[in-house]
């Protein structure tokens, strides 16, 4: 925009704010290019108990002759070193490499570093075995794409978990939640001779017109590990992707226990922690919304008391 | 290894600032201002009452950098609030989820909060 040559610049200014504006909004469902931000302005280690306090580690150099070199931190924990958790950095030739970050894993562990630990399984985003924390937000390291991350690229292991090793987090806690609210059909009457049939429209609640349905969800806790709420009440609140599922049972029409669901979930912590910050819809891999399904338990309730 | 004495894993460190959560914290923040401002509410109301040396010595307070800045940020925060508020509202009746929309009402509220304030500010300095 030639704002020098106009005769009103604030006005260009004001045009030129808006277009950025209406860009960020049309990539709002996409991995955020630009923030202000990349960090929280806290200190790195702030609040992090003793022994989880990050150190720096070791930079394992491009081997010579590689072409298109690129730094990845990682953020890596060994338990039986004894040692703090440390970052790494890792030069890595992407020019012969797949185009994932999961391939930038896997040619680390294979061709520089056969210790680095990661969970992974499909390599097509179904699983959600590599849920980690990818420049800063959470997403599949098989569907996020080299070209889209950042310069040193960093990666964590899902946030505010007991970490195993390396980017390998303990789901136990967030596995007994998804158990708390019983994700299985529960039926009062006699069981019938056939299949329980659902109309079109009914399995649309559940798997969405559009695949994106809380039964699309594949339990990869990216949202839940997102969560501020379930980072400072995580022992209490049960977290979007427990949640997410809750809601799935909810709305399936051939679940008759609704009721009692509804009562486990009515709770100051479990269901009414979740301040609608919606982390949780931001970062879904899966373009899922557990902000909107959490709305819908929120309004179940309500209208039942009503 | 006891669950205990694994390393729990960075979060609010690391994680990236989104207008999700940015704004949530800022709705937070600005409310606790407003508790405060309510404060200076009651003082500036109580003031008034006690007689015109009282409110005078309150406005001379009032009118140094210091305070005018302090008074702008509390007008902000209220219109904020305010307009955040109404955000929670259609959340809370269950509209207003898609991501678009959180970003597109997000925007909104930043810019229409900014732009209050400064009507506010403008309109009161005519007075």
């Amino acid at each position: 925009m030639p704002a020098a040559t106009s005769p009103r610049p604030a006005l260009d200014w004001l045009k030129h704010l808006l277009e950025e504006t209406v860009t960020l909004i049309r990539s709002s469902e996409q991995q955020p290019r630009v923030t202000l931000l990349r960090r929280f302005p806290v200190p790195r280690n702030f609040a992090l108990p003793g022994n989880a306090r990050i150190q720096h580690g070791r930079t394992w150099r491009a081997p010579p002759g590689a072409k298109r070199v690129k730094r990845f931190e990682i953020y890596r924990y060994d338990p039986d070193s004894g040692e703090n958790p440390r970052i790494d950095t890792f030069e890595v030739d992407v020019g012969s490499c797949g185009p994932m970050v999961l391939d930038v894993l896997i040619k680390i562990k294979s061709e520089i570093d056969s210790t680095l630990t990661f969970r992974r399984s499909c390599r097509e985003g179904i699983c959600g075995s590599c849920a980690m924390n990818i420049d800063g937000s959470n997403w599949l390291a098989c569907t996020r794409t080299i070209a889209g991350t950042a310069e040193p690229s960093t990666i964590y292991p899902l946030n505010h978990l007991p970490i195993i090793k390396d980017l390998v987090p303990d789901l136990t806690h967030l596995y007994a939640q998804y158990a708390l609210i019983e994700p299985w059909l529960k039926t009062r009457g006699p069981v019938p001779e056939r299949e329980r049939l659902q109309s079109p429209a009914e399995a649309d609640r559940l798997n969405g017109k559009d695949g994106k349905g809380p039964a699309a969800c594949i339990l990869c806790f990216c949202c839940t590990a997102g969560c501020p709420s379930h980072w400072w009440n995580g022992q209490r609140f049960l977290g979007p992707a427990a949640l997410l599922q809750a809601w799935r049972w909810l709305a399936d029409t051939r679940d008759e226990a609704a009721g009692e669901r509804l009562d486990a979930l009515e709770d100051p912590f479990r269901l009414y922690r979740c301040h609608t910050i919606l982390n949780c819809t931001r970062t879904c891999p899966k373009g899922l919304n557990p902000g909107q399904a959490i709305g819908a338990i929120k309004q179940k309730i309500a209208q039942r008391r009503s | 290894m006891p669950r205990a004495l694994r390393p729990l894993s960075p979060d609010l460190q690391i994680y990236r600032p989104q207008l999700t959560s940015v704004m949530s914290i800022t709705h937070r923040a600005t409310g606790v201002a407003l508790s405060a401002g309510a404060l200076l509410l009651v003082w500036w109301l109580a003031s008034a009452a006690a007689g015109p040396d009282a409110y005078a010595r309150l406005h001379a307070l009032l009118a140094t950098d210091l305070g005018l800045t302090a008074m702008l940020v509390w007008t902000f925060a209220l219109f904020y609030h305010l307009c955040n508020g109404i955000r929670h509202l259609f959340w809370d009746a269950g509209r207003g989820f898609g991501l678009r929309t959180i970003y597109a009402s997000g925007w909104t509220v930043f810019g229409t909060s900014i732009a209050l304030t400064a009507i506010a500010w403008i309109l009161s300095s005519k007075v």
